[in-house]
């Protein structure tokens, strides 16, 4: 029997990537850096505002090709520069809260391990996604960057 | 129940059976995932028949619709941004 619990996932992602935790979390913190970098390829982020404190608000504005914009917003729950953040996830005004938790980690060769763990995920977004072919498109994209 | 209801809508009472539930059981369980926002539920007379919410998704929500690609695909800009940002800085 299914009950609340399992109406939800949770994803963790790694990536290790050439560069400074340092570095990595001020691109992750900073609007300007943010504008440049944030999102998949097709998106392009048209505004970021970040208010890096505990309790401090952030607000993501992400356009499509269709011209639509999604803002994603959400409260910071933990600040320990370089180290981790941990804040929550709100899509548009009407979705339920997710909570997202990224940390930096360095390893032994002078790279860091970038470690995102989503979690509150409603199951009804997993469930969609194996609906959509959009997807090869952006491992296409993907493997064609690197 | 989600696994049931992709193959079709159903009645409450042939929810029921496979899991062995009561009725008023399997209506609570229903209206949890009404909540949610997975199944959909029509009442005709007695008969309560359920079935599974598909929307048109938008070219936003496809977006989202798997964060594992999402996400995959985020760290990877973020890898190319900081490696040219670097790149551009020792030029």
């Amino acid at each position: 029997m299914e009950t609340g619990s399992r109406l939800e996932a949770k994803l963790v992602i790694r990536k290790t990537i050439p560069a400074s935790a340092e570095r990595l979390f001020q691109a992750w913190t900073e609007p300007e850096q943010l504008k440049q970098w944030w999102g998949p390829e097709s998106v392009t982020c048209i505004e970021a505002e970040v208010d890096l404190r505990v309790g401090g608000c952030y607000r993501i504005g992400n356009r499509f090709a269709d011209g639509s914009v999604l803002w994603i917003s959400g409260k910071f729950e933990v600040i320990d520069a370089p180290h981790k953040l941990v804040y929550t996830w709100q899509i548009g005004t009407d979705s339920r809260e997710e909570l997202v938790s990224v940390s930096f980690r360095a390893t032994t060769d002078g790279e860091t391990e970038v470690m995102v763990v989503h979690e509150r995920i409603p199951d009804t977004r997993t469930r969609d996604g194996h609906e959509q072919g959009w997807l090869g498109c952006l491992r296409k994209l993907n493997s064609y960057l690197t | 129940m989600l696994t049931r209801l992709a193959r079709g809508p159903a009645m409450i009472t042939e929810l029921a059976e496979p899991f062995g539930m009561s009725l008023p059981a399997v209506s609570r369980h229903i209206r949890v995932l009404e909540g949610a926002r997975l199944v959909h539920r029509t009442v005709e007379g007695r008969v309560h028949r359920c079935s599974l919410r598909a929307e048109p998704l938008t070219e936003a929500q496809r977006w989202l619709a798997d964060y594992q690609d999402f996400w995959k695909a985020t760290l990877e800009s973020l890898a190319i941004h900081v490696r040219d940002h670097d790149r551009k800085r020792a030029h």
